[in-house]
């Protein structure tokens, strides 16, 4: 039951990432390194708000989430809408997004140290027992967020036109353009909401397990990975292959060690590369032109 | 001076379209050479020659995907050589490119609501009603991807997208391709039909000479990204020796 518990847990914050990376990647069509430093910015913004302001956490964590979409929403405007202009090519704009990643990785580094910083709350609690599972408030806190925040993310993609417009864009660019769609515009809001969500699984796993500047990394290969394995654009596939890769982890760190859970997640992914590149769900990305 | 002379004249003829000497192309490579063409009010102006005259190029120009290199292309007394596709759709200039086009990942209604993004909510709602009344098809398969439509489906799909914003000039690129006969004659007469209920001008690419000779007013033949002819399409139409050496 523990296991069970475990993976759905690490599912959580697996999908909140990789939601935020693969809306990125289908609309805006190119891998978006940097997506771990967002990550890495939330728990260090909270930490700086609750610790140097002595703002109490309910307030500095949505302020955190907010800086954090304002993180991703500047890489946009600053960096890849310039050179999107220029027509650069996909691969530019990852080696422009890597240059992003260790650039503010270093930067958060040399700020704030590279020892383990927390904003745990301090009063350690006891664990919850669910179904002879011991579970954290914290972490029962992840699983009902990200499952809240996937709720609304299908409903926005489903009933608002600006969630319609973004489906639009990643379907077929050229006819979005054609229709009338301003696709710098929708790819802004693109970033600030994956932004906004990888900010969030930040925060909450630091809440978890503490902060440190690199966390980040794992993370976005945590997220890609499942991205990959779900097939790149399908929601249920994404949920899917979050669970599947927790569950690699969890079952190969339950039973032969933690330090297998990283080799493991690569495991998976190759895998799923030498035999279905395309994912559980995905479909072949087209390329559309006219 | 001369030029907003210009636009003022084009704003005082019914003319919904003016194109002057126009030059466009994709990076080095020249595709039209001074073109120049007009559309009026009501009219529906076809544009024919052979694969890879630049039909689809001229098109591409005036909507905005492409650039203009040279020349004027005035809309309703504006000068819309560097608008965005955007900015042309709420100007009222909508374009179907060739090929069917549609969101196949969205369903029939989402991509009527894409075709009216730029509207309020309300007028979406009321011109999407509006339109459906034209397509009967769509109504029953609101809900349906359109990805899973029939290839005449899809066109009838692409068409009513292109209605939604009440465009003033509707740019049609080969909306027959890849149709059946039957489905040719059907997608024809709904053009012939919106034509009149509306009096949307259109500007129609097709390689289906004939049945578009016999659906518009005028007609421009490019040969080499070069007018070859513009004039009379029922004219043309009963000239076989001259549609002939067009196309050679
Ligand atoms: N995206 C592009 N990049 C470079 N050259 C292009 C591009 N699209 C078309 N061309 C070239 O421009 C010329 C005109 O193409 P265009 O598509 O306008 O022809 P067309 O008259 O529409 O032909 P068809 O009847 O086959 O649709 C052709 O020589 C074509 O190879
Ligand atoms: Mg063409």
């Amino acid at each position: 039951m523990q296991l069970v518990a475990n993976i759905i847990i690490a599912a959580s914050t697996i999908l909140l990432v990789g939601l935020g990376f693969a809306l990125i990647y289908r609309v805006v069509r190119f891998f978006h390194f940097a997506h771990g430093v967002v990550f890495t910015s939330g728990p260090y913004a909270a930490f700086l708000l609750t610790t140097r302001l002595g703002l109490p956490l309910a307030i500095s964590i949505p302020i955190a989430v907010v800086i954090s979409a304002a993180l991703g929403a500047t890489m946009e405007l600053a960096v890849y809408r310039p050179l999107r202009r220029k027509g650069s090519s996909p691969l530019v704009l990852l080696m422009a997004s890597l240059g992003i990643y260790v650039l503010l990785q270093n930067t958060i580094s040399l700020a704030f140290g590279d020892d383990t910083k927390s904003i745990r709350p301090n009063t350690i609690s006891e664990g919850i027992r669910v179904f002879g599972a011991v579970i954290t408030p914290v972490q029962l806190l992840t699983v009902a967020i990200s499952i809240g925040l996937l709720a609304a993310m299908i409903v926005f993609f489903r009933q608002s036109i600006m969630g319609k417009a973004l489906r639009a864009v990643a379907n077929d660019p050229v006819l979005a353009n054609i229709s009338g769609i301003d696709s710098d515009r929708v790819i802004f809001w693109t970033f600030v909401i994956g932004s906004a969500l990888a900010g969030i699984a930040g925060i909450m796993v630091a809440m978890d397990v503490d902060m440190t500047p690199n966390m980040g990394m794992n993370a976005l290969m945590m997220a890609v990975v499942a991205v990959i394995v779900g097939g790149v654009g399908s929601m249920p596939g994404l949920i899917l292959g979050a669970v599947l890769l927790s569950a690699a982890q969890q079952l190969s760190s339950w039973f032969l060690g933690s330090q297998w859970q990283e080799p493991m997640a690569f495991a998976v992914l190759l895998v799923f590369l030498l035999f279905r590149p395309q994912g559980f769900l995905g479909k072949r990305v087209k390329n559309a032109s006219i | 001076m001369l030029k907003s002379l210009r636009h003022i004249f084009n704003r005082c003829t019914n003319n919904v379209l003016t194109i002057e000497r126009l030059k466009s192309g994709y990076g080095k490579k020249q595709v039209l050479f001074d073109v120049s063409l007009d559309v009026k009010e009501r009219e529906i102006v076809a544009i024919i020659g052979p694969n890879g005259c630049g039909k689809s190029t001229l098109l591409k120009t005036i909507c905005g995907v492409i650039p203009a290199w040279k020349g004027d292309i005035d809309f309703n007394g504006h000068r819309i050589n560097n608008a965005t596709p955007a900015q042309n759709v709420c100007r009222g200039i909508t374009f179907a490119p060739q090929g069917s086009r549609v969101f196949d990942e969205l369903s029939v209604a989402e991509n009527l609501e894409i075709g009216g993004f730029h509207l309020s909510e309300k007028q979406r709602r009321s011109r999407t009603d509006e339109i459906l009344q034209l397509f009967p098809v769509l109504e029953r398969r609101l809900q349906q991807e359109a990805g899973r439509l029939s290839g005449g489906e899809q066109q009838m799909l692409a068409l009513a997208r292109v209605l939604i914003p009440s465009p003033k000039l509707l740019m049609l690129d080969e909306p027959s391709l890849g149709l059946a006969p039957g489905l040719v004659e059907e997608i024809f007469a709904k053009i012939a039909e919106i034509n009149s209920q509306t009096g949307v001008s259109i500007l129609i690419v097709e390689q289906r000479v004939r049945a578009v000779l016999a659906l518009s007013h005028r007609v421009c033949s490019l040969k080499l990204g070069k007018v070859a002819l513009f004039g009379n399409a029922a004219e043309l139409g009963e000239d076989s020796e001259k549609l002939k050496q067009l196309f050679l």
